[in-house]
């Protein structure tokens, strides 16, 4: 599988090598750029980086200015938004993630912290991924068609894709149809085998 | 005891983000710190003098970012001061900030040199 691209916005250059070294260690494709403008560039283009990693303060556009323009393009799959910022009170966090920013990491960037919120954004993106296309259910049984073509139930699906589990029971409906029935004719079978039971 | 000029745990971190067979992460950093970092001492100088504290601000917040990135603490410290002050728009008393910087710049600049010689 190609590495997954980020993109690094910071006007600040020896932040913006700190934190391009950390996600190139960690095997991620990194790109750069050195302010808002230039980052929108690369965010609007086709085919943009996955995830970008935003400096809050840069000259021309500023971080959550950029994260909202990519959320008014209203794309399908739109590009994870991290914010770096030295702010971190919860007001300024909140206009953040209001503007459309995923998450944010505070600077200096942690290694650990950083790749590991770069990380749960890679899977999340993955799952929606393998989410979003257009399903093939069987109309009766409600087994899925996989991309292997081959029909898989329905949990298998689910579980492989996105880790869900599934615990199984019966809704109201199902009860009075299916499994009431049932219960009654148990109910009959028992019924006559003790009556035939008590005869002489 | 003066403390070190760059914090030693910093310093490790950073230098091992190095791939193997990539070329010298840290000394990369630390390059940039000296060629970078100036040029904004200087705008932030040039802002104070004229007395704009919003240039100031701006140049000393960008400061506060590349000497948290390799550990200077001392020069983060001072870097803080003149953020805060930036933003009041309180630019008196300041001479004696700004010369703190510069000497913190220059213990700082030792060190890296010490380093990357």
């Amino acid at each position: 599988m190609a590495p997954v691209r980020v993109l690094v916005a910071d006007d600040e250059p020896v932040s913006r090598t700190v934190v391009g070294a950390m996600l190139k260690k960690a095997g991620y494709q990194v790109t750069f750029a050195s302010d808002g403008e230039q980052a929108w560039q690369q965010l609007a283009a086709p085919n943009p980086p996955a995830i970008a990693l935003l400096d809050w303060e840069m000259p021309g556009m500023a971080g959550p200015e950029v994260a909202e323009r990519i959320r008014a393009r209203g794309e399908q799959t739109p590009t994870y938004v991290i914010l770096l910022t030295s702010r971190d009170s919860s007001a300024d966090i909140v206009t953040g993630l209001k503007a459309g920013a995923n998450d944010y990491v505070t600077k200096p960037a942690n290694e650990d912290e950083l790749i590991a919120r770069v990380r749960s954004l890679e899977e999340a993106l993955a799952n929606v991924k393998a989410l979003q296309t257009l399903l093939p259910m069987c109309a009766y049984c409600k087994a899925i068609r996989n991309d292997q073509n081959y029909w898989e139930k329905v949990e298998t699906y689910f579980h492989d894709r996105s880790g869900v589990s599934f615990s199984h029971g019966y809704c109201p409906n199902c009860y009075d149809r299916f499994v009431k029935p049932q219960l009654d004719a148990l109910e009959d079978v028992t019924q006559a085998q003790r009556q035939q039971k008590g005869r002489p | 005891m003066t403390p070190p000029a760059l914090d030693s745990i910093v310093i490790a971190g950073l230098r091992q983000l190095q791939p193997p067979g990539e070329p010298d992460v840290l000394k990369e950093v630390l390059q940039l710190f000296l060629d970078d970092v100036p040029v904004r001492i200087e705008r932030l100088r040039a802002a104070w003098q004229a007395g704009n504290a919003v240039e100031m601000q701006r140049a000393a917040h960008s400061l506060k970012g590349s000497a948290g990135n390799i550990g200077a603490n001392d020069l983060l410290a001072v870097c803080k001061v003149l953020d805060e002050q930036g933003k009041s728009g309180d630019l008196a008393n300041l001479p004696g900030v700004v010369a703190s910087l510069d000497a913190e710049f220059a213990r700082v600049e030792a060190e890296i040199q010490r380093l990357i010689a």
